[in-house]
């Protein structure tokens, strides 16, 4: 009974702490990754889905150690960029990521409309009523209840596990496809493939996201252990949802070999082989990612702008004593709205050059990250651990090869 | 004064024009009164060194420094700019994020010292040397934008030791300081905090300090303090410091301190305020020119052909802030030597040497002789300028009383 008891509390703890990583990571599934995945599968069926082992890996150590830094250090990734690094480099980078983070949520308000429209749903009021509950939402409400929404937010994501199941795909090559590589054709397409399905999950404002998220709901340096599991969970529970996403479309698209061109697409081009239902539950997958996208990464942007600026910066505060930080998120959502209703830039170029800058970015990111996770002055005992700095090194060594490798191939 | 982000990386020279390094950081003393004690120096190879505030010969658009400066270390209660207090987080008295500091400001006058931080997105804009595109910009739509700053006397300077920048207040009592009214940051904090500050420091400083404060809070000072320390703080202040001092308190409290003050320095200190029967009033004129301290040099000289085209002569522009009190000073030789485009605030004498209403000629003489000046603004008891004295009537007035 004592034993059980014991259980109990670590779970009501574990509880305590949890969140920010979770959704963290399933923030990172936005309208641009289901795009990304659904092409992925729709292009290369389930051999992709080793890939999606490697992201999980990747995802769990770098979001580990951005929790970690969060806890420990108490700072986010934009205070303490600045505060070691001064004041210019700064500026750099946070117009980097600023922009960056502008391309991402105008990709995402971009997927709500095409979603919107290909269910023949009024496109334009729908925008406007979403900006504008999201902006009372976050505004209006605290830490605890903006949590419960992406929470919710990130539940629906299910819908995907059931497009998938209604696909009726080859279960048994899927799973083992994850684990052995399979079927796989070393050709250029599947290299940029592999690396745009690392390249959507792993992303910069991801790292900045969950360091201001786990600082924003102030968890104590004793729980750390729970905080360090749930970035693992978080990262599993993201990528199980991505693999949903890649089965639904291989079984359906590249099963019956039909190619396409934009990942907004899949929704409408699975519902032959997969029927209705799994259909409209795609695109409710995909209106939920876009809605939790848009949200969360002009939330980073917010954060990281009033750690650069050193305010408040959370959600617990009152719009009236934070306008810095509730500003700036209302601006990126509006501008994406106008720049998505009157498109006067390509969204393909937008897609381009955020693509271009998150891989300009990232290699910083981990710099930093690794730069900081080994200071004993800021991590105290906390620092990583020798075997696993080495993995941390290999693992930013491989995802700021595989965003050279982006760029390099768009010059050429 | 002179902010942290135009000092940086400024190339430091000997007299002979030997390259010693670059400006790289600043150090400083973590008191009420921020000293700059030494400047670190970056040379060509990197190697970064500490040379004492002392061996500077000047600090300003060019650092020259003394050929034979010495190489010393940092000692304790000593904080680094860089280190200690720029890109900071700044946190209120109950530990509230508030704002970060985006540059610092250090006067040059009487001492080096930091008076404050930049808290503005200007502050930021400096750092890319896009404050004065930006001010030129603003000016030209008659918008008058001030950089946002912060005055030290609102910050903690024993968190500062401790890796912290603290304030004294809260948050919501956070009032933001003009530029022109940093100097003045001692006055800023009431007269308790003063009083503990001035008991912490040692009585040569502090007598230092009293003798920069204005005479209202002078007067204050004394009111509040006991007959003996006020005696001490007067016998370290110069004689004519002393006695304008010592004719703001009542007779009463004079007496009582007077007590205190030894024998021989007590001898001058009578004879000067037997003086004080005969005070400035009368040599008063007003042939002045005052400015805002927001105007800049070429505002500053086109008010200055406006106004004083009658006048038969003017060494010197007073400036005043938002309330009217005088704030700073500058000749015409510096005021021509400055860009059109540079606020007033920028190059001002913030520490002015002032008389009152009740100072005694003799002492006024002596100040003019003494700081080599030509004029001496009179202030009232809230600092405003009620007129100036001039060297020549001073001396017009000794010589009549000579004969």
């Amino acid at each position: 009974m004592k034993q059980f008891g014991r259980y109990w509390k670590r779970a009501l703890l574990f509880f305590t702490v949890f969140g920010p990583a979770t959704i963290t990571a399933m923030a990172d599934n936005d309208a641009a990754g289901v795009a990304t995945y659904s092409l992925a599968g729709a292009n290369f069926g389930y051999s992709i889905l080793f890939v999606i082992l490697l992201a999980t890996i990747l995802l769990a150590i770098t979001q580990e150690m951005g929790a970690r830094i969060a806890v420990v250090t108490g700072k986010g990734l934009g205070d303490l960029i600045r505060e070691r690094y001064g004041i210019v480099l700064s500026v750099v980078i946070f117009s980097f990521l600023m922009f960056a983070n502008m391309g991402t949520i105008i990709a995402n308000v971009s997927a709500i409309k095409t979603t919107a429209e290909m269910f023949k749903l009024p496109a334009l009021p729908l925008l406007v009523a979403i900006v504008v509950l999201a902006f009372i939402f976050v505004s209006k409400g605290n830490y605890k209840t903006n949590q419960n929404i992406f929470l919710i937010s990130g539940f629906f994501y299910i819908a995907y596990i059931f497009s998938a199941i209604k696909a009726a795909p080859d279960w048994g090559n899927a799973l083992t496809s994850v684990i052995v590589p399979t079927n796989i054709h070393l050709s250029k397409e599947f290299i940029f493939g592999s690396i745009a399905v690392l390249g959507t999950t792993i992303t910069p404002w991801g790292q900045f996201f969950i360091q201001s998220y786990v600082i924003d709901k102030n968890v104590s340096l004793d729980k750390l252990k729970f905080v360090q599991i749930e970035t693992y969970i978080g990262a599993v529970l993201t990528d199980l949802f991505s693999f949903f996403m890649i089965v639904a479309t291989a079984a359906t698209l590249f099963a019956h070999n039909i190619a396409l061109t934009s990942g907004e697409q899949a929704a409408m081009a699975i519902r032959p082989f997969a029927g209705p239902l799994a259909s409209v539950l795609f695109g409710l997958g995909i209106f939920n990612a876009g809605f939790m996208g848009m949200v969360i990464v002009s939330l980073t942007t917010a954060y990281a702008f009033s750690e650069f600026f050193g305010t408040k910066g959370s959600l617990d505060v009152s719009f009236n004593r934070e306008k810095i930080f509730y500003g700036i998120f209302l601006f990126q959502l509006i501008t994406a709205a106008i720049i998505v209703t009157f498109p006067f830039i390509s969204l393909f170029k937008i897609v381009f050059y955020t693509q271009s800058i998150n891989a300009i970015l990232l290699p910083f990111v981990f710099y930093f990250l690794l730069k900081i996770t080994n200071n004993k002055e800021l991590m105290g005992v906390y620092t990583n651990k020798s075997w696993y700095n080495w993995v941390a090194i290999f693992a930013s060594f491989l995802i700021i090869c595989a965003s050279l490798f982006t760029i390099i191939s768009y010059i050429l | 004064m002179i902010y942290f982000s135009e000092l940086v990386n400024r190339r430091v020279y000997t007299q002979d024009q030997v390259e010693v390094g670059k400006v790289s950081d600043c150090i400083f003393l973590a008191t009420d009164q921020p000293r700059i004690t030494k400047v670190h120096i970056k040379d060509k190879d990197k190697n970064k060194f500490l040379v004492p505030i002392e061996y500077f010969i000047k600090i300003n658009d060019s650092v020259l420094v003394q050929k034979n400066y010495q190489i010393v270390e940092q000692v304790e209660n000593e904080i680094s700019i860089v280190k200690n207090l720029l890109d900071k987080q700044i946190i209120d008295i109950g530990g509230n994020k508030v704002v970060r500091a985006n540059d610092v400001i250090i006067q040059e006058r009487p001492f080096f010292f930091v008076s404050g931080v930049d808290i503005g997105l200007v502050g930021v804009l400096r750092w890319f040397k896009l404050e004065k595109p930006l001010f030129s910009i603003l000016r030209r739509l008659r918008i008058h934008w001030l950089p946002q700053i912060l005055s030290w006397a609102d910050i903690q300077p024993i968190e500062l030791a401790r890796g912290r920048v603290k304030l004294k207040i809260k948050e919501t009592k956070l009032k933001k300081v003009r530029p022109e009214d940093l100097a003045d940051h001692l006055e800023k904090t009431n007269i308790v905090n003063v009083k503990r500050i001035l008991n912490i420091l040692d009585e040569q400083f502090a007598a230092e300090v009293i003798g920069n404060l204005n005479i209202n809070f002078q007067t204050a000072l004394f009111r509040h303090m006991n007959p003996e320390k006020a005696a001490k703080i007067i016998s370290l202040v110069e004689p004519d410091e002393a006695v304008d001092i010592l004719l703001t308190v009542n007779k009463q409290k004079r007496e009582q301190i007077l007590q205190f003050i030894s024998e021989e320095n007590k001898k001058e200190i009578v004879y000067l305020l037997s003086l004080s029967k005969t005070p400035i009033g009368g040599l008063i004129t007003s042939e002045y020119l005052l400015a805002d301290s927001n105007l800049t040099v070429s505002e500053i000289i086109s008010l200055l052909k406006k106004e004083t085209k009658d006048f038969s002569y003017l060494s010197y522009v007073y400036f005043v802030n938002k309330q009217q009190q005088l704030v700073g000073v500058c000749n015409l030789h510096e005021l021509l030597l400055q860009n059109p485009g540079t606020p007033a605030y920028r190059f001002m004498t913030q520490n002015v040497i002032v008389i009152h209403l009740t100072t005694p000629e003799e002492i006024a003489l002596n100040k003019l002789l003494k700081y080599q000046l030509y004029a001496l603004p009179v202030l009232d008891d809230n600092k405003f300028l009620l007129g100036i004295v001039t060297l020549d009537n001073v001396m017009d007035f000794m010589a009549e009383k000579l004969k």
